[in-house]
């Protein structure tokens, strides 16, 4: 990230000035489309050079594909394709008439792709303007015009007493305030081994730790709630249905670190996340939880909600905060860490948001407590997992570590419907590996997952059913890398394209020739989506070679 | 300062140093792609790669600072393996190969890189050569953004940016009008650091050549002559 372009924005910050991203996604809501103008405007507002705005411009899906006055975006992540095989995109782009990413000349309707919408309960999904329709019949609803709001299912807790799902009440922070100082509470989340959720598993606390001992005279917190994974819908219910416990862990956070300002970053495919965040914000303001000299503590905190503008890298942490900042989503080389330069160059703590919603139990009730919460595992706390909609009983759950895959999927999730049998899941994201069904029995930890070449990841649990190809899985999985890939590293920025065309169509597949490039991917690309997208492909050459194709 | 050891040899390197300044303090060979020592690393090409004792992967050597007591080796087979497979992808998304002089072709060469085995869409030819000095030739941009960070570090200008993602990532002058329409002063740094001549400076002699063979002042004839395709 440039120091420049950071120091601009800092000092524009800090008269209030908004970002160019934001300034270029009002002007997308307000007329469908980035101008010059428009891109003036926001050179001159964010303080950023008109270059660099052109830059941030041709980056987020929401800033380059077209809109029509009725946009209609469908939904290709993971989830959906193992619904329909991709069936229900080629009956949208047929009935309407578009191509991906194409509008009408008309300007009356336009077709997007859009990965993930977090709907993989309900899937095949799409968003038709504001209106998030998904499941049986979605197809004809969309052609006739008449999509409607799909219903979401509720979640469900497997703990005696829920952490995750219990309702936020600002009771760690009271208990934080009260009874514990700063360095007392970093211990706490210390000892209670906090593992990151976003899919890295790294311990919160150390992360803290980092952060305050970092020079600086400004601290920040970020929550990253930009859950790209396609399958994933659970920060989303995290966002939506307990903002303040997402909202309590930030602050939190910042207390232990000592930072005065938070942020979190929601993602736009998720429309009703920033709205319910901050109507959380609001609450909290007016009960006296944020704000200035906190129950009288003299503790000043404050947060800000941020929506992305689509784009699944910025779920990686230093891509985060160049979004965060409303530069170009690409990631940067660490070291520095953001513990040591974050958001305007100030050292900043990025947790994923579940990893944050943790925090508060911590704080109320202790480490011992929170390493009771999984009887059966070394692992502390519980774990937040989501199932497509493959299955019987596909939702969020709170579950404790420990549980065999097999457990989850048969007795918590009711295993597959329509007599359909589980051929492989893909666990934890697009950045894990694919567990066949005779491994069924690896329990859902980290090492026990990684032993397999699978993760915990986020922690959704998605399956392909008997009927699914997994030659079409490896195109599936490829294709999005590479249309994701931010373009910043090398091997990612080609080798993602070069993988995709190799599992292109029927091609035969030269086994060496694409193991070779897995390597340089693995091994040579900066951040985890060139790295860990490989990690897929050897499962499938492991588990299921005879459907590649290959030589 | 930091002991360190470069395929055994010991270097001592200031305190903040990266593997690249120990390796080139040692004079061993490290391919670079991305990295100009005028500019802040960036670690975008991965070409850089060495390993180091206890690390189970390659390092960018570029951006990994030295710790005390670290043994580098530059001719790890592993590493080189990576290096070599990034340029051998990189060359896969040219249209055509880069001029022998440029610094892409000698460290294809240097690394013995052969016909790539990865092979697939290239990048359209498109051609800015609207400014008087600097010609942009885009499907020879492989996104190091060495040209971005001259102009932002070196110059102040901020006239270039970084566009569009994944395999469709290049580099344009302000809102992709040209350098003339974009905050660029003329200095060259662009086309100085630039490794496949993607951007090149037409100098004097280029516009008196030109002059002399076409009897007009107009120095990007030249090049357009030779290019030949599509152009903005």
């Amino acid at each position: 990230m440039s120091q420049n372009l950071v120091e601009l924005i800092r000092r524009h910050h800090a008269v209030q000035a908004p970002t160019a991203l934001e300034v270029l996604k009002a002007a997308v809501a307000a007329h469908g489309k980035v101008t010059d103008d428009d891109r003036r405007h926001a050179a001159e507002l964010s303080g950023l050079p008109e270059a660099a705005v052109y830059g941030v411009s041709t980056f987020y899906d929401d800033l380059i594909l077209p809109r029509g006055r009725r946009h209609v975006r469908v939904c290709t992540g993971t989830a959906c394709f193992a619904a329909t095989g991709g069936d229900h995109v080629d009956a949208i782009r047929e009935g309407l008439g578009l191509n991906l990413g194409e509008c009408t000349e008309d300007g009356a309707v336009s077709l997007a792709e859009t990965v993930c919408l977090g709907f993989c309960h309900s899937s095949p999904s799409v968003r038709d303007g504001d209106t998030i329709d998904a499941g049986p019949g979605l197809t004809a609803r969309v052609l006739n015009g008449v999509t409607r709001p799909a219903p979401e299912p509720g979640w469900e807790s497997l703990l005696p007493e829920p952490v995750l799902l219990r309702r936020g009440d600002w009771s760690g922070l009271r208990r934080a305030l009260t009874e514990l100082d700063p360095e007392s509470l970093l211990a706490l989340v210390e000892a209670s081994e906090v593992r990151g959720r976003g899919g890295a598993g790294f311990p919160a606390g150390t992360k803290w730790r980092f952060t305050r001992a970092a020079q600086g005279e400004q601290k920040f917190i970020v929550a990253n709630g930009d859950e790209g994974d396609p399958g994933s819908y659970i920060d989303k219910y995290l966002m939506e249905r307990n903002p303040a416990l997402v909202l309590e862990g930030v602050a939190l956070a910042g207390f232990a670190v000592g930072a005065d300002h938070g942020f979190v970053l929601t993602r736009s495919e998720y429309p009703l996340s920033k709205p319910a965040l901050e109507a959380a914000l609001r609450t909290a303001h007016a009960d006296g939880w944020l704000g200035r000299d906190i129950l009288g503590s003299g503790f000043e905190f404050d947060i800000t909600i941020v929506e992305g503008a689509g784009s699944y890298v910025v779920g990686e942490e230093t891509a985060l905060l160049a979004c965060l900042q409303g530069l170009r989503g690409t990631v940067s080389a660490r070291p520095p860490f953001p513990a040591q330069r974050g958001v305007f160059g100030c050292p900043t703590v990025v947790n994923n948001s579940e990893t944050l919603a943790n925090i508060p139990f911590v704080a109320a009730r202790g480490s011992e407590a929170y390493h009771a919460l999984s009887p059966d595992s070394t692992i502390a706390g519980s774990k937040l997992v989501c199932f497509n909609e493959r299955f019987v009983a596909p939702t969020v759950y709170e579950v404790p570590f420990g549980m065999t895959v097999r457990e989850l999927c048969e007795d918590v999730a009711g295993g597959l419907r329509d007599g359909r049998s589980i051929k492989a899941l893909q666990i934890g994201g697009p950045l894990g590996g694919i567990l066949p069904a005779s491994r069924l029995d690896t329990r859902f930890e980290f090492d026990a997952l990684a032993a397999e070449g699978c993760m915990v990841g986020h922690g959704s649990i998605l399956a392909f059913d008997d009927q699914t190809s997994m030659r079409d899985v490896a195109h599936h999985l490829l294709h999005f890398a590479a249309q994701e890939s931010c373009g910043k590293c090398f091997p990612c920025r080609i080798g993602l394209r070069r993988a995709e065309e190799m599992l292109r169509g029927d091609a035969v597949v030269n086994r060496e020739r694409f193991e070779a490039l897995l390597e340089t991917l693995e091994l040579g690309s900066l951040c985890a989506h060139g790295s860990g997208t490989p990690a897929p492909m050897r499962s499938l050459l492991a588990h299921f070679p005879e459907e590649l194709g290959l030589s | 300062m930091t002991q360190v050891t470069v395929d055994g040899s010991p270097v001592e390197v200031a305190p903040g140093a990266t593997i690249l300044d120990a390796t080139r303090a040692a004079n061993a060979w490290v391919p670079t792609l991305c990295f100009d020592e005028r500019q802040a690393p960036f670690g975008a090409c991965r070409v850089c790669m060495v390993a180091v004792g206890g690390s189970p992967k390659p390092l960018a050597a570029c951006t990994t600072p030295c710790r005390e007591g670290m043994a580098i080796d530059t001719h790890d087979p592993t590493s080189r393996r990576v290096a070599t497979g990034v340029v051998e992808l990189v060359l896969s998304e040219l249209p055509v190969a880069p001029a022998p002089h440029t610094e892409l072709a000698q460290i294809a060469a240097r690394l013995k890189v052969g016909a790539p085995r990865w092979t697939g869409a290239s990048h359209d030819g498109a051609h800015d050569l609207r400014h008087p000095y600097l010609a942009f030739q885009h499907e020879l941009c492989i996104s190091c953004g060495r040209c971005v960070r001259a102009c932002d570090e070196v110059q102040g200008a901020f006239a270039l940016t970084a566009t569009g993602r994944g395999f469709d990532a290049n580099i344009t002058a302000g809102m992709d009008a040209g350098f003339g329409e974009s905050t660029c002063v003329s200095c060259g740094a662009c086309a100085d650091t630039c490794p496949t001549d993607a951007i090149v400076e037409l100098t004097l002699l280029d516009g008196a050549a030109a002059r002399r063979a076409t009897g007009n002042g107009d120095p990007g004839r030249r090049l357009r002559r030779g290019l030949g395709s599509t152009e903005k």
